[in-house]
Protein backbone atom coordinates (compact mmCIF):
# COMPACT_ATOMS: atom_id res chain seq x y z
CA UNK A 1 0.00 0.00 0.00
CA UNK A 2 2.72 2.55 -1.10
CA UNK A 3 -0.08 4.40 -3.15
CA UNK A 4 -2.82 5.17 -0.28
CA UNK A 5 -3.49 8.78 -1.35
CA UNK A 6 -3.69 8.11 -5.31
CA UNK A 7 -6.30 5.09 -4.63
CA UNK A 8 -8.04 6.83 -2.77
CA UNK A 9 -8.62 9.63 -5.15
CA UNK A 10 -9.39 7.31 -7.95
CA UNK A 11 -12.35 5.49 -5.78
CA UNK A 12 -13.06 8.98 -4.92
CA UNK A 13 -13.65 9.99 -8.41
CA UNK A 14 -15.09 7.06 -9.59
CA UNK A 15 -17.81 7.06 -6.78
CA UNK A 16 -18.10 11.19 -7.17
CA UNK A 17 -18.84 10.99 -11.15
CA UNK A 18 -21.39 8.46 -11.08
CA UNK A 19 -22.84 10.62 -7.89
CA UNK A 20 -23.03 13.84 -10.64
CA UNK A 21 -24.18 11.73 -13.59
CA UNK A 22 -27.29 9.94 -11.46
CA UNK A 23 -28.11 12.57 -8.55
CA UNK A 24 -26.83 16.27 -9.78
CA UNK A 25 -27.60 16.54 -12.95
CA UNK A 26 -30.70 15.03 -13.07
CA UNK A 27 -31.58 17.20 -10.16
CA UNK A 28 -30.23 20.08 -12.06
CA UNK A 29 -32.16 19.19 -14.63
CA UNK A 30 -35.64 18.29 -13.62
CA UNK A 31 -35.54 19.55 -9.77
CA UNK A 32 -37.45 22.84 -10.61
CA UNK A 33 -40.10 21.78 -12.64
CA UNK A 34 -43.40 23.18 -12.33
CA UNK A 35 -46.83 22.61 -13.72
CA UNK A 36 -47.17 23.52 -17.22
CA UNK A 37 -49.84 23.89 -19.82
CA UNK A 38 -51.46 21.50 -22.04
CA UNK A 39 -51.43 21.66 -25.58
CA UNK A 40 -53.66 23.48 -27.21
CA UNK A 41 -56.17 23.29 -24.26
CA UNK A 42 -54.21 25.55 -21.70
CA UNK A 43 -54.82 23.46 -18.71
CA UNK A 44 -52.75 23.48 -15.88
CA UNK A 45 -51.04 19.93 -15.71
CA UNK A 46 -50.74 18.15 -13.75
CA UNK A 47 -53.42 18.39 -11.42
CA UNK A 48 -52.30 17.53 -7.57
CA UNK A 49 -54.12 14.04 -7.01
CA UNK A 50 -57.73 14.67 -4.43
CA UNK A 51 -57.81 13.53 -1.38
CA UNK A 52 -58.81 10.25 -1.35
CA UNK A 53 -56.37 9.18 -4.20
CA UNK A 54 -53.49 10.80 -2.24
CA UNK A 55 -54.42 8.16 0.40
CA UNK A 56 -54.73 5.12 -2.10
CA UNK A 57 -50.87 6.15 -3.40
CA UNK A 58 -49.95 5.12 0.00
CA UNK A 59 -51.78 1.83 -0.04
CA UNK A 60 -50.53 1.10 -3.72
CA UNK A 61 -47.17 1.87 -2.04
CA UNK A 62 -47.35 -0.55 1.25
CA UNK A 63 -49.06 -3.12 -1.04
CA UNK A 64 -46.15 -3.62 -3.34
CA UNK A 65 -48.32 -2.66 -6.23
CA UNK A 66 -45.06 -1.16 -8.06
CA UNK A 67 -43.08 -5.15 -7.78
CA UNK A 68 -45.46 -5.90 -10.17
CA UNK A 69 -46.91 -2.84 -11.87
CA UNK A 70 -44.45 0.20 -14.03
CA UNK A 71 -46.07 3.71 -14.42
CA UNK A 72 -44.32 4.20 -17.54
CA UNK A 73 -45.16 4.13 -21.32
CA UNK A 74 -42.41 3.78 -23.80
CA UNK A 75 -42.72 5.25 -27.18
CA UNK A 76 -40.74 4.35 -30.05
CA UNK A 77 -41.63 7.44 -32.51
CA UNK A 78 -44.65 9.27 -34.26
CA UNK A 79 -46.79 8.33 -37.32
CA UNK A 80 -47.99 11.35 -39.24
CA UNK A 81 -51.14 11.82 -41.14
CA UNK A 82 -53.99 13.21 -42.71
CA UNK A 83 -57.74 12.88 -41.56
CA UNK A 84 -60.22 13.70 -43.66
CA UNK A 85 -63.10 14.78 -40.87
CA UNK A 86 -65.68 16.25 -42.90
CA UNK A 87 -67.15 16.28 -46.30
CA UNK A 88 -67.75 19.74 -47.99
CA UNK A 89 -71.29 19.86 -50.78
CA UNK A 90 -69.56 17.88 -53.43
CA UNK A 91 -68.42 14.63 -52.75
CA UNK A 92 -67.26 13.72 -55.92
CA UNK A 93 -64.72 16.21 -55.85
CA UNK A 94 -63.30 15.01 -52.32
CA UNK A 95 -62.62 11.92 -54.10
CA UNK A 96 -60.76 13.03 -56.95
CA UNK A 97 -59.33 15.03 -53.92
CA UNK A 98 -58.22 11.94 -51.57
CA UNK A 99 -56.93 9.82 -54.93
CA UNK A 100 -54.45 13.26 -55.76
CA UNK A 101 -52.95 12.40 -52.44
CA UNK A 102 -53.24 9.06 -52.03
CA UNK A 103 -53.42 7.64 -55.48
CA UNK A 104 -52.95 3.87 -54.04
CA UNK A 105 -56.62 4.16 -52.61
CA UNK A 106 -58.21 3.13 -56.12
CA UNK A 107 -61.44 5.19 -56.98
CA UNK A 108 -64.31 2.21 -55.36
CA UNK A 109 -62.15 2.82 -52.01
CA UNK A 110 -62.26 6.47 -51.94
CA UNK A 111 -65.76 6.21 -52.68
CA UNK A 112 -66.44 4.39 -49.93
CA UNK A 113 -64.30 6.43 -47.61
CA UNK A 114 -66.13 9.31 -47.96
CA UNK A 115 -69.04 7.76 -47.04
CA UNK A 116 -67.68 6.53 -43.63
CA UNK A 117 -65.88 9.79 -42.22
CA UNK A 118 -63.65 11.23 -40.45
CA UNK A 119 -61.27 8.50 -41.77
CA UNK A 120 -57.55 8.52 -41.88
CA UNK A 121 -56.41 8.95 -45.28
CA UNK A 122 -52.47 9.12 -45.19
CA UNK A 123 -50.27 7.56 -42.45
CA UNK A 124 -46.92 7.27 -41.91
CA UNK A 125 -45.82 10.51 -43.97
CA UNK A 126 -43.70 13.70 -43.09
CA UNK A 127 -45.08 16.85 -41.25
CA UNK A 128 -44.91 19.02 -45.03
CA UNK A 129 -46.55 16.42 -46.95
CA UNK A 130 -48.96 15.80 -44.18
CA UNK A 131 -50.15 19.80 -44.23
CA UNK A 132 -49.81 19.74 -48.01
CA UNK A 133 -51.84 16.77 -48.42
CA UNK A 134 -54.59 18.28 -45.93
CA UNK A 135 -54.59 21.67 -47.92
CA UNK A 136 -55.59 19.84 -51.07
CA UNK A 137 -58.60 18.29 -49.45
CA UNK A 138 -59.82 21.83 -48.11
CA UNK A 139 -60.27 23.30 -51.35
CA UNK A 140 -63.00 20.82 -51.94
CA UNK A 141 -64.77 22.64 -48.59
CA UNK A 142 -64.11 19.52 -47.09
CA UNK A 143 -62.22 19.67 -43.43
CA UNK A 144 -59.27 17.65 -43.05
CA UNK A 145 -56.74 17.29 -40.05
CA UNK A 146 -53.07 16.75 -40.03
CA UNK A 147 -52.66 13.45 -37.30
CA UNK A 148 -49.38 13.02 -35.32
CA UNK A 149 -49.48 9.12 -32.97
CA UNK A 150 -47.20 8.19 -30.95
CA UNK A 151 -46.22 4.58 -31.59
CA UNK A 152 -44.79 2.05 -29.66
CA UNK A 153 -45.52 -1.48 -28.41
CA UNK A 154 -46.89 -0.15 -25.28
CA UNK A 155 -49.17 1.95 -26.84
CA UNK A 156 -50.28 -0.64 -29.18
CA UNK A 157 -51.08 -2.71 -25.90
CA UNK A 158 -53.51 0.10 -25.29
CA UNK A 159 -51.09 0.61 -21.75
CA UNK A 160 -51.40 4.69 -23.17
CA UNK A 161 -51.97 7.12 -25.75
CA UNK A 162 -48.35 8.62 -24.97
CA UNK A 163 -44.95 8.29 -23.44
CA UNK A 164 -44.97 8.79 -20.10
CA UNK A 165 -43.09 12.26 -19.35
CA UNK A 166 -41.38 14.06 -16.10
CA UNK A 167 -44.67 16.29 -15.83
CA UNK A 168 -46.63 13.32 -15.01
CA UNK A 169 -45.56 12.18 -11.50
CA UNK A 170 -44.95 16.06 -10.57
CA UNK A 171 -47.18 15.63 -7.33
CA UNK A 172 -46.16 12.05 -6.52
CA UNK A 173 -43.37 11.25 -3.79
CA UNK A 174 -42.21 8.87 -4.00
CA UNK A 175 -42.25 8.33 -7.50
CA UNK A 176 -43.11 4.63 -8.27
CA UNK A 177 -42.35 4.03 -11.50
CA UNK A 178 -41.83 0.34 -11.07
CA UNK A 179 -39.51 -1.57 -12.69
CA UNK A 180 -41.12 -4.99 -13.18
CA UNK A 181 -43.90 -5.57 -16.14
CA UNK A 182 -45.55 -8.72 -13.94
CA UNK A 183 -48.60 -6.83 -14.93
CA UNK A 184 -49.58 -4.53 -17.33
CA UNK A 185 -48.28 -1.21 -17.04
CA UNK A 186 -50.71 1.73 -15.12
CA UNK A 187 -49.83 4.95 -16.22
CA UNK A 188 -53.43 5.11 -17.73
CA UNK A 189 -55.49 2.98 -15.73
CA UNK A 190 -57.77 5.32 -15.22
CA UNK A 191 -58.56 6.11 -18.35
CA UNK A 192 -58.90 2.66 -20.19
CA UNK A 193 -60.57 0.80 -16.51
CA UNK A 194 -64.24 0.26 -17.20
CA UNK A 195 -65.46 1.51 -13.82
CA UNK A 196 -63.90 1.88 -10.03
CA UNK A 197 -66.29 -1.56 -9.71
CA UNK A 198 -64.88 -3.18 -11.78
CA UNK A 199 -61.21 -2.23 -10.36
CA UNK A 200 -63.10 -3.48 -6.73
CA UNK A 201 -63.63 -6.53 -8.09
CA UNK A 202 -60.24 -7.29 -9.66
CA UNK A 203 -58.75 -6.58 -6.28
CA UNK A 204 -61.14 -9.11 -4.51
CA UNK A 205 -60.79 -11.49 -6.84
CA UNK A 206 -58.63 -10.75 -10.23
CA UNK A 207 -60.21 -14.04 -12.01
CA UNK A 208 -63.51 -13.07 -11.39
CA UNK A 209 -63.24 -10.38 -14.19
CA UNK A 210 -60.21 -11.34 -15.73
CA UNK A 211 -60.00 -15.15 -16.64
CA UNK A 212 -56.35 -16.66 -16.29
CA UNK A 213 -55.09 -13.54 -14.49
CA UNK A 214 -52.02 -13.94 -12.26
CA UNK A 215 -52.33 -11.36 -10.09
CA UNK A 216 -52.72 -12.92 -6.24
CA UNK A 217 -56.05 -11.71 -4.31
CA UNK A 218 -56.04 -8.62 -1.86
CA UNK A 219 -59.00 -9.58 0.15
CA UNK A 220 -58.09 -8.35 3.49
CA UNK A 221 -59.00 -4.76 1.64
CA UNK A 222 -62.48 -6.35 1.86
CA UNK A 223 -64.40 -6.96 4.41
CA UNK A 224 -66.93 -10.16 4.16
CA UNK A 225 -69.70 -9.21 6.91
CA UNK A 226 -73.32 -10.90 7.85
CA UNK A 227 -76.29 -8.88 5.78
CA UNK A 228 -78.36 -7.18 8.27
CA UNK A 229 -81.26 -6.85 6.65
CA UNK A 230 -80.73 -5.48 3.35
CA UNK A 231 -77.44 -6.28 1.14
CA UNK A 232 -75.14 -2.99 1.57
CA UNK A 233 -75.43 -0.60 -1.83
CA UNK A 234 -71.32 -0.88 -1.78
CA UNK A 235 -71.39 -4.55 -1.38
CA UNK A 236 -69.44 -5.86 -4.50
CA UNK A 237 -71.74 -7.81 -7.04
CA UNK A 238 -69.31 -11.20 -8.02
CA UNK A 239 -69.83 -14.02 -10.20
CA UNK A 240 -71.48 -17.29 -8.97
CA UNK A 241 -67.88 -18.94 -8.42
CA UNK A 242 -66.11 -16.02 -6.40
CA UNK A 243 -69.81 -15.17 -3.97
CA UNK A 244 -69.11 -16.07 -0.31
CA UNK A 245 -71.77 -17.85 1.54
CA UNK A 246 -75.36 -16.99 1.74
CA UNK A 247 -76.12 -14.26 3.59
CA UNK A 248 -72.69 -13.02 3.30
CA UNK A 249 -71.33 -9.86 1.45
CA UNK A 250 -67.84 -8.53 0.75
CA UNK A 251 -67.43 -4.82 0.77
CA UNK A 252 -64.42 -2.74 0.65
CA UNK A 253 -62.81 -1.44 3.19
CA UNK A 254 -61.56 2.34 3.24
CA UNK A 255 -58.06 1.36 1.81
CA UNK A 256 -60.13 -0.07 -1.14
CA UNK A 257 -61.81 2.29 -1.77
CA UNK A 258 -58.79 5.18 -1.69
CA UNK A 259 -56.64 2.09 -4.08
CA UNK A 260 -59.34 2.31 -6.67
CA UNK A 261 -59.41 6.26 -6.08
CA UNK A 262 -55.86 6.36 -6.96
CA UNK A 263 -55.90 3.66 -10.01
CA UNK A 264 -58.36 6.24 -11.45
CA UNK A 265 -56.77 8.88 -10.73
CA UNK A 266 -53.64 7.33 -12.68
CA UNK A 267 -54.56 9.23 -15.90
CA UNK A 268 -51.21 10.03 -18.04
CA UNK A 269 -52.86 11.51 -21.35
CA UNK A 270 -52.77 15.13 -21.90
CA UNK A 271 -51.43 16.86 -24.41
CA UNK A 272 -48.12 18.69 -23.62
CA UNK A 273 -45.30 20.46 -25.55
CA UNK A 274 -43.05 17.84 -24.79
CA UNK A 275 -45.28 14.97 -26.24
CA UNK A 276 -46.78 16.52 -29.29
CA UNK A 277 -49.86 14.57 -30.29
CA UNK A 278 -52.83 15.41 -32.96
CA UNK A 279 -54.80 12.15 -32.24
CA UNK A 280 -57.32 11.81 -35.09
CA UNK A 281 -61.19 12.08 -34.34
CA UNK A 282 -62.54 9.18 -33.32
CA UNK A 283 -65.05 7.29 -35.73
CA UNK A 284 -68.87 8.56 -35.00
CA UNK A 285 -70.07 4.68 -35.03
CA UNK A 286 -67.17 3.27 -32.28
CA UNK A 287 -69.21 3.32 -28.76
CA UNK A 288 -67.11 5.74 -25.73
CA UNK A 289 -67.75 2.64 -23.39
CA UNK A 290 -65.37 0.04 -24.34
CA UNK A 291 -64.36 -2.68 -22.12
CA UNK A 292 -61.29 -2.43 -19.84
CA UNK A 293 -58.68 -3.95 -21.69
CA UNK A 294 -56.69 -4.93 -19.18
CA UNK A 295 -55.60 -8.74 -18.30
CA UNK A 296 -53.20 -9.40 -15.26
CA UNK A 297 -50.11 -11.26 -16.96
CA UNK A 298 -50.61 -11.04 -20.32
CA UNK A 299 -50.15 -8.64 -22.65
CA UNK A 300 -52.72 -8.61 -24.94
CA UNK A 301 -52.73 -6.36 -27.42
CA UNK A 302 -56.04 -4.80 -27.54
CA UNK A 303 -57.11 -1.32 -27.81
CA UNK A 304 -59.14 0.33 -25.25
CA UNK B 1 13.98 -37.40 10.11
CA UNK B 2 15.80 -34.49 10.87
CA UNK B 3 14.30 -30.92 11.53
CA UNK B 4 15.90 -28.21 9.81
CA UNK B 5 18.40 -26.14 11.84
CA UNK B 6 16.47 -23.37 13.95
CA UNK B 7 18.85 -20.78 13.10
CA UNK B 8 18.46 -20.63 9.53
CA UNK B 9 15.02 -18.34 8.25
CA UNK B 10 13.63 -18.94 5.03
CA UNK B 11 13.91 -15.65 3.10
CA UNK B 12 11.56 -13.85 2.52
CA UNK B 13 10.10 -12.80 -0.37
CA UNK B 14 10.80 -8.97 -0.97
CA UNK B 15 7.67 -6.46 -0.50
CA UNK B 16 5.99 -6.18 -4.27
CA UNK B 17 6.50 -2.61 -5.50
CA UNK B 18 4.51 -1.46 -8.02
CA UNK B 19 6.60 0.20 -10.84
CA UNK B 20 5.37 2.81 -13.16
CA UNK B 21 4.53 1.61 -17.12
CA UNK B 22 4.01 3.76 -19.48
CA UNK B 23 0.23 3.65 -20.93
CA UNK B 24 -0.11 1.32 -24.02
CA UNK B 25 -0.59 2.86 -27.28
CA UNK B 26 -4.19 0.72 -27.93
CA UNK B 27 -5.48 1.90 -24.57
CA UNK B 28 -5.16 5.20 -25.54
CA UNK B 29 -7.10 5.00 -29.00
CA UNK B 30 -9.61 2.75 -27.41
CA UNK B 31 -11.10 5.35 -24.92
CA UNK B 32 -10.24 8.02 -27.80
CA UNK B 33 -12.67 5.68 -29.95
CA UNK B 34 -15.03 5.37 -26.84
CA UNK B 35 -14.88 9.67 -26.15
CA UNK B 36 -16.19 9.88 -29.84
CA UNK B 37 -18.59 7.35 -29.53
CA UNK B 38 -20.11 8.99 -26.71
CA UNK B 39 -19.68 12.42 -28.36
CA UNK B 40 -21.77 11.17 -31.58
CA UNK B 41 -24.07 9.33 -29.46
CA UNK B 42 -24.59 12.47 -27.18
CA UNK B 43 -25.48 14.50 -29.87
CA UNK B 44 -27.67 12.42 -31.88
CA UNK B 45 -30.08 11.91 -28.85
CA UNK B 46 -28.93 14.22 -25.73
CA UNK B 47 -30.96 16.81 -26.58
CA UNK B 48 -28.89 19.08 -25.00
CA UNK B 49 -30.44 18.24 -21.60
CA UNK B 50 -33.19 19.93 -22.52
CA UNK B 51 -36.02 19.44 -20.19
CA UNK B 52 -38.82 19.62 -22.64
CA UNK B 53 -36.92 16.87 -25.35
CA UNK B 54 -37.66 13.26 -24.83
CA UNK B 55 -36.76 10.44 -26.80
CA UNK B 56 -37.94 9.26 -29.72
CA UNK B 57 -37.05 13.18 -30.27
CA UNK B 58 -33.01 14.37 -30.18
CA UNK B 59 -34.07 18.26 -30.95
CA UNK B 60 -36.56 21.09 -29.14
CA UNK B 61 -36.87 22.06 -32.97
CA UNK B 62 -38.43 18.58 -34.10
CA UNK B 63 -40.97 18.78 -30.74
CA UNK B 64 -41.94 22.39 -31.88
CA UNK B 65 -42.16 21.16 -35.95
CA UNK B 66 -45.03 18.95 -34.47
CA UNK B 67 -46.89 21.04 -32.21
CA UNK B 68 -50.79 22.40 -33.41
CA UNK B 69 -49.92 25.04 -35.23
CA UNK B 70 -51.82 27.18 -37.94
CA UNK B 71 -50.36 26.35 -41.35
CA UNK B 72 -47.87 29.23 -41.79
CA UNK B 73 -46.39 28.57 -38.27
CA UNK B 74 -46.35 24.73 -39.35
CA UNK B 75 -44.51 25.78 -42.52
CA UNK B 76 -42.08 28.60 -40.88
CA UNK B 77 -41.03 25.75 -37.70
CA UNK B 78 -40.28 23.23 -40.90
CA UNK B 79 -38.25 25.69 -42.50
CA UNK B 80 -36.42 25.90 -39.14
CA UNK B 81 -35.31 22.04 -38.54
CA UNK B 82 -34.24 22.37 -42.36
CA UNK B 83 -32.16 25.23 -41.72
CA UNK B 84 -30.30 23.49 -38.99
CA UNK B 85 -29.70 20.90 -40.93
CA UNK B 86 -28.65 22.66 -44.46
CA UNK B 87 -27.53 26.23 -43.43
CA UNK B 88 -26.49 26.55 -39.73
CA UNK B 89 -23.01 25.24 -40.44
CA UNK B 90 -21.64 28.33 -42.10
CA UNK B 91 -24.61 30.73 -41.51
CA UNK B 92 -24.92 30.77 -37.71
CA UNK B 93 -27.45 29.39 -35.07
CA UNK B 94 -28.27 33.29 -35.08
CA UNK B 95 -28.40 33.94 -38.56
CA UNK B 96 -25.12 36.43 -37.47
CA UNK B 97 -22.81 34.43 -40.16
CA UNK B 98 -19.36 33.26 -39.14
CA UNK B 99 -15.85 34.42 -40.18
CA UNK B 100 -14.32 33.50 -43.19
CA UNK B 101 -17.35 31.31 -43.86
CA UNK B 102 -20.39 33.31 -44.98
CA UNK B 103 -22.10 36.79 -44.13
CA UNK B 104 -24.82 37.13 -41.54
CA UNK B 105 -28.47 36.46 -42.72
CA UNK B 106 -30.06 38.61 -39.84
CA UNK B 107 -30.87 42.02 -41.40
CA UNK B 108 -29.19 41.44 -44.95
CA UNK B 109 -30.53 43.27 -48.45
CA UNK B 110 -30.36 39.66 -49.98
CA UNK B 111 -32.37 37.96 -47.76
CA UNK B 112 -35.33 40.58 -47.56
CA UNK B 113 -34.99 41.42 -50.77
CA UNK B 114 -36.91 40.41 -53.91
CA UNK B 115 -38.06 36.53 -53.80
CA UNK B 116 -37.38 35.92 -56.78
CA UNK B 117 -33.17 36.88 -55.81
CA UNK B 118 -33.07 35.16 -52.47
CA UNK B 119 -34.76 31.50 -54.14
CA UNK B 120 -31.73 31.89 -56.69
CA UNK B 121 -28.97 32.14 -53.96
CA UNK B 122 -29.33 28.48 -52.69
CA UNK B 123 -30.31 26.61 -55.59
CA UNK B 124 -27.31 27.62 -57.33
CA UNK B 125 -24.71 29.06 -54.86
CA UNK B 126 -22.80 32.45 -54.75
CA UNK B 127 -19.77 33.26 -55.55
CA UNK B 128 -17.28 36.90 -55.13
CA UNK B 129 -17.37 39.13 -53.30
CA UNK B 130 -20.54 40.64 -51.42
CA UNK B 131 -21.81 43.87 -49.90
CA UNK B 132 -24.37 42.44 -46.98
CA UNK B 133 -25.72 45.64 -44.48
CA UNK B 134 -23.45 47.91 -45.31
CA UNK B 135 -20.19 45.34 -44.74
CA UNK B 136 -18.25 44.29 -47.50
CA UNK B 137 -17.54 39.95 -47.17
CA UNK B 138 -14.37 38.42 -49.95
CA UNK B 139 -14.70 35.35 -48.88
CA UNK B 140 -11.79 32.64 -50.25
CA UNK B 141 -14.47 30.18 -51.10
CA UNK B 142 -17.48 30.71 -52.82
CA UNK B 143 -21.36 29.45 -51.87
CA UNK B 144 -22.05 26.00 -52.82
CA UNK B 145 -25.50 25.11 -54.74
CA UNK B 146 -26.90 24.05 -50.84
CA UNK B 147 -30.51 24.43 -51.64
CA UNK B 148 -30.58 22.15 -55.19
CA UNK B 149 -31.30 18.94 -53.42
CA UNK B 150 -33.83 20.02 -51.49
CA UNK B 151 -37.25 19.62 -52.30
CA UNK B 152 -38.91 22.80 -53.67
CA UNK B 153 -41.42 22.98 -50.23
CA UNK B 154 -38.32 22.55 -47.97
CA UNK B 155 -36.66 25.18 -49.90
CA UNK B 156 -39.53 27.17 -49.20
CA UNK B 157 -39.71 26.30 -45.72
CA UNK B 158 -36.41 27.28 -44.80
CA UNK B 159 -36.52 30.70 -47.01
CA UNK B 160 -39.68 31.57 -45.24
CA UNK B 161 -38.00 30.91 -42.26
CA UNK B 162 -34.56 33.17 -42.65
CA UNK B 163 -36.69 35.92 -43.75
CA UNK B 164 -38.68 35.85 -40.70
CA UNK B 165 -36.00 35.01 -37.73
CA UNK B 166 -33.74 37.46 -36.05
CA UNK B 167 -35.73 40.26 -36.61
CA UNK B 168 -35.97 39.81 -40.50
CA UNK B 169 -39.68 41.12 -41.03
CA UNK B 170 -40.20 39.74 -45.26
CA UNK B 171 -43.21 37.56 -46.27
CA UNK B 172 -42.98 33.91 -47.08
CA UNK B 173 -42.11 32.54 -49.73
CA UNK B 174 -44.35 29.76 -51.38
CA UNK B 175 -44.03 26.54 -52.97
CA UNK B 176 -44.69 27.81 -56.47
CA UNK B 177 -42.58 30.90 -56.10
CA UNK B 178 -39.26 28.46 -55.61
CA UNK B 179 -40.92 25.87 -58.26
CA UNK B 180 -41.16 28.82 -60.85
CA UNK B 181 -37.62 29.57 -60.38
CA UNK B 182 -36.31 26.05 -60.39
CA UNK B 183 -37.81 25.66 -63.70
CA UNK B 184 -36.63 29.12 -64.90
CA UNK B 185 -33.15 28.44 -64.21
CA UNK B 186 -33.07 24.41 -64.69
CA UNK B 187 -30.02 24.45 -67.19
CA UNK B 188 -28.01 26.97 -65.05
CA UNK B 189 -24.90 25.07 -63.21
CA UNK B 190 -22.64 27.87 -62.77
CA UNK B 191 -22.70 29.92 -58.80
CA UNK B 192 -25.34 33.06 -59.36
CA UNK B 193 -22.54 36.71 -59.30
CA UNK B 194 -23.82 39.72 -57.07
CA UNK B 195 -24.21 41.44 -61.04
CA UNK B 196 -26.41 38.79 -62.05
CA UNK B 197 -28.26 38.65 -58.93
CA UNK B 198 -28.84 42.72 -58.56
CA UNK B 199 -30.47 42.79 -62.62
CA UNK B 200 -33.33 40.21 -60.87
CA UNK B 201 -35.88 41.92 -59.67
Amino acid sequence: MSRGPFIFLAAFFALASSWFGLVLVPQAQLGRQVESKTVPAGDIYPQARPGLAAQGREVYRANGCASCHSQQVRQDGISIGMAVVKPGTNLTELVEAILKVAPELGRNRAARLVQELPKPILTGVTRMEADKARREIAVTGAKAVVTVEPVGPDIARGWGKRRSVAADFLFDRPVMLGSQRVGPDLASIGSRAASEEWLLGHLYAPRSVTPGSTMPTYRYLFEKRRIQREPSPEALRLPEAFKPEQGFEIVPKPEAKALVAYLMSLKATAQLFETPMLLPPEPASASTNAPAATSGGTNSPTRP
Amino acid sequence: MTREPANVIAAEPAEPKAGGVTMPMWLVWALAIAGYWGMVYFDSRGGWFNTQVYAPYATLDEVTALQPASDADAFVNWGKVKFKETCELCHGEDGMGKPNQAPPLAGSEWVNGPANRVIRIPLHGLSGPIEVAGKQYNFASSMTAMGAALPAEDLAATLSYIRQAWGNKSPAITTEEVSAVKAATAGRTQPWTVEELKGIQ
